[in-house]
């Protein structure tokens, strides 16, 4: 039992120190692509690196409204991500699963938004209150996907618990998996969204409302911000992998875990290609983009219950 | 007999209202009329006859005649003719009866006429400060003859900030710029916003303005001007500088040379070819596709190059003086460019064929912004603007200039009036260009680049120009004056006009929109406010506070008056 603890325990940590390790590689690499389809030579791949470093080493200016929920939001931004990062599993093991079920996890997620709507309106600015408000409408309008994906494999195991979920559960049906497929597409049509990849980087939209909730954020803080949006990637990719194609990710040590991260690497590319071919949408025609996966999302979920 | 047909016209309809008129050659009319009669008149002609508002100017002109003078310059396209509608003003208390209410178009330069020459618009609707920082002492009007040109007031307050209407209930207020990502000048629209709806909004720009028209009327030479008159842009400035030139030898009765005006076009196509492709590349990155952003710089560069090799500069050549040019093309580079104008056409085939299939930009810019046929009549709305809006005009070929009457091309219209059909208009021009440069590299003729000019120019003679500038029409005023200079030179850049129909095309649509909307205009904000920002070298770490700030900038030398 205890050894069973500490085990899960030192998986979970380590996953968040692959997260922060590999989190800047995989903007790096987003940054390097996104420069050759543009003609461009492109940063250095480690430049994300050190573009940390050099804003944690910057003075910290403490220029919005509420200086204390702005720091607050920062810390609870990376926090969030990472929290999550213990509970998914990444390659070898499943850590922290008992820590936690499916509904936890959506909470989680859920939470790292709520840490840009407290970062925006600490702000104060009229840029980052528009920001926020756009921030909202898409969350409101996402998080159910994400959730309809988690509870479609719930449904088909009849268990909440993470190491079962999260394991391609969404294809575990008793006939051929319509509802698994169907969310497969759904998640693939909106992750550009869940990693506020262009076309919907809506919220931040830097030639419409200049970073819109970042707008007061500088030095360390808007490090712990970055820091917070290039794990994200990492971790939102890390979950899809698992969900959705868990296989291979069961092979002996290192294979396995190789082929995780090269899955992920590969969505990151994807990701790239798709942000570097769109224009950003409109919020009125984001909203409308999800809500159509949205009811797509509950035809899977009526399916999943009806066991297909 | 255009110009002699049309003021028959005006004889026949307002008889002795009509002081004189001149008729210096078929594509030009100057009318003096009396003032009572400029409502009248300019109704007559902006609504019967259907002319296009150019725009309207007011001069100082009591060193000479005793009187001010007011010139509403209107534009018939379709006759190839501009005409100039002239008020003579007493000089004790100049007033003129405003034309704005009719001729809404006019609202600006009225301002502007009160703020710089004094001239009161009686019945304008809106007289607010336009070109004056708003701590300018009233009665101290900086275009008149007897205020020097590094003249500060009596009783300058340069701390009195502007005073903002109040924006209409329920709304709330979001400042853009003066300074915003998206603009790369200062200029401040204040929004009125409901939600993510635009509802209205205020303008405030001319915050640097650097008062160019009066340093080249009291220290600067004729062929000074063009070199000053270029810098009025960084995109366009080459129009402005054959733009005024041309207004010069239109007055002085000058014919530049053949070559030279070849030379002028084949730069003035160049320049609007990297314009617009500079253009394509803001509009996608506004929208938020960079990838297209960088790949048109990248086709862009090569003409820039070019620019470089015939000038010099990769902007700002200095091609014009008084009679023609001071660039030759050689046969080295003519074959250059040539090779340069066929990659670029295959690249950009490339590039129009990916955009035009792009259902992602078309969401974001069809419906976006729309100023249609009757706003760009009211507003006098031109360039790629007016033509997105199928109001076919362009002055390369409605006023012939340089070697424009010697090349064929096609003005490329679009129905719809939105940011899209701008794109559209804006894609196929480029085409057009490369045929012209092409054409005028075939049928350049051998011949000196300049005018051999022994005499003065004769003083007090008026000159019009009309240049499209990539952005639209770009016209300059000119009357010859003595010791070598122009006693007023007025410039109408493109962008201010088009920028006073930006408030009706962003109404009512979403913030979204906002940025696309303002840049389809390709506003060029220096061109308008004739200005330009100085950086301040800043020496030691310190955190300036808004009011630190605002004091330094406050108190930094000015030239003693």
């Amino acid at each position: 039992m205890n050894r069973s603890l500490i085990a899960a325990i030192a998986g979970g940590l380590l996953n968040v120190a692959l997260v922060l390790l590999l989190a800047p590689l995989a903007q790096g690499l987003l940054r390097k692509i996104t420069a050759r389809i543009q003609s461009r030579q492109g940063p250095p791949l480690l430049q994300p690196y050190f573009d940390l470093l050099k804003l944690l080493g910057k003075e910290d200016i403490e220029a919005g409204e509420v200086p204390g929920m702005q720091r607050f939001a920062a810390y609870l931004s990376l926090a969030a991500i990472l929290t999550v990062a213990c509970l998914v599993p990444m390659g070898f093991t499943d850590p922290m699963n008992a820590a936690g079920d499916v509904i936890l996890l959506i909470y989680l997620l859920t939470l790292c938004g709520i840490c840009t709507l407290l970062a925006g309106l600490a702000s104060g600015s009229t840029y980052s209150l528009l920001g926020i408000s756009r921030e909202m409408m898409s969350m409101i309008a996402l998080e159910p996907l994400l959730a309809v994906a988690l509870v479609v494999g719930a449904v088909h195991l009849g268990s909440l618990r993470l190491a079962a979920v999260l394991n391609g559960s969404v294809y575990a049906a008793d006939s051929f998996p319509w509802s698994g497929l169907i969310m497969l597409a759904v998640m693939l049509g909106s992750f550009q969204a869940f990693v506020q990849c262009s076309p919907f980087d809506i919220a931040e939209a830097e030639t419409e409302l200049m970073e819109g909730p970042l707008v007061e954020y500088s030095g360390p803080k808007l490090a712990l911000f970055k820091y917070a949006q290039m794990a994200r990637l990492v971790v939102y990719g890390a979950l899809f992998v698992t969900l959705f194609v868990p296989w291979g990710s069961r092979l002996l040590f290192p294979f396995g875990w190789l082929l995780f991260w090269a899955k992920v690497f590969v969505l990151v590319l994807l990701v790239t290609v798709v942000a570097a071919t769109h224009a950003r949408y409109r919020i009125d025609q984001a909203i409308r983009f999800f809500a159509g996966l949205l009811s797509v999302s509950f035809v899977a979920l009526i399916l999943a219950s009806y066991g297909h | 007999m255009i110009a002699r047909e049309r003021f028959e016209q005006f004889k026949q309809k307002f008889g002795p209202l009509i002081e004189r008129a001149d008729l210096p050659s078929d594509r030009r009319l100057f009318v003096f009329i009396a003032p009572s009669s400029v409502k009248s008149v300019c109704e007559y002609i902006f609504r019967q006859l259907d002319a296009r508002y150019v725009v309207s100017i007011g001069a100082d002109d009591r060193p000479y005649s005793g009187k001010f003078l007011v010139a509403h310059n209107f534009a018939f396209d379709k006759d190839h003719l501009l005409c100039s509608v002239l008020c003579q003003l007493p000089p004790d208390n100049p007033k003129i009866d405003s034309i704005s209410e009719l001729v809404p178009a006019a609202s600006w330069a009225e301002r502007e006429m009160r703020d710089l020459i004094g001239i009161e618009p009686v019945g304008h609707r809106y007289l607010k400060r336009l070109v004056l920082p708003d701590g300018w002492p009233e009665g101290s009007h900086p275009l008149r003859k007897d205020v020097p040109w590094n003249q500060v007031p009596e009783g300058f307050d340069d701390t009195r900030e502007f005073k903002f209407d109040e924006p209409p209930e329920g709304c709330m207020v979001v400042p853009f710029g003066p300074f915003h990502p998206t603009l790369d000048e200062p200029a401040h629209f204040r929004l009125y916003v409901e939600g993510e709806m635009v509802r209205g909004c205020e303008y405030r720009g001319f915050m640097v303005h650097r008062g160019i028209e009066k340093l080249a009327e009291s220290v600067m030479s004729y062929n000074d001007i063009p070199m000053l008159a270029e810098r009025i842009c960084g995109i366009c400035g080459c129009v402005h500088n054959v733009a005024y030139v041309q207004a010069v030898e239109e007055a002085a009765a000058l014919k530049p040379t053949p070559r030279a005006e070849y030379i002028r076009t084949i730069m003035l196509e160049l320049e609007r070819l990297h314009s617009h492709l500079l253009w394509v590349g803001l509009a996608c990155h506004i929208v938020g596709f960079d990838t297209l952003f960088m790949q048109s710089f990248r086709i862009r560069e090569p003409i820039m190059w070019m620019a470089e090799k015939i000038s010099g500069n990769r902007k700002t050549y200095a091609l014009c003086v008084i009679g023609g040019v001071r660039w030759n093309i050689t046969p080295e580079i003519k074959a250059e460019l040539r090779q340069v104008l066929d990659k670029l056409e295959s690249e950009w085939h490339a590039v129009v064929k990916a955009v035009s299939q792009d259902k992602n930009i078309q969401k974001r810019t069809r419906g976006v912004g729309v100023a249609g046929a009757a706003q760009v009549k009211n507003s006098g709305l031109i360039g790629p603007v007016a033509r997105a809006a199928g109001v076919d005009i362009d002055c390369r070929r409605d006023h012939p200039y340089a070697a424009y009457d010697r090349v064929e091309f096609d003005v490329i219209t679009a129905p719809d009036g939105d940011v899209w059909s701008r794109v559209v208009v804006r894609m196929k021009e480029v085409f057009e260009s490369i045929r012209i440069i092409r054409q005028c590299l075939d049928k350049m003729e051998e011949g000196p680049l300049q005018l051999e000019i022994k005499d003065e120019l004769p003083p007090g003679r008026m000159g019009l120009s009309s240049v499209e500038a990539p952005r639209g029409e770009s016209h300059h005023f000119v009357i010859t004056g003595e010791n070598n200079r122009p006693r007023r030179w007025r410039v109408r850049a493109p962008t201010y006009q088009n920028l006073q129909g930006v408030p009706a095309m962003i109404k009512d649509q979403q913030i979204a929109d906002m940025t696309i909307s303002l840049g389809s205009i390709d506003p060029c904000f220096s061109c308008t406010d004739r200005l330009e920002t100085i950086d301040l070298r800043s020496g030691a770490v310190k955190v300036w506070s808004q009011d630190e700030l605002l004091k330094l900038t406050r108190t930094k030398e000015r030239p003693k008056p």
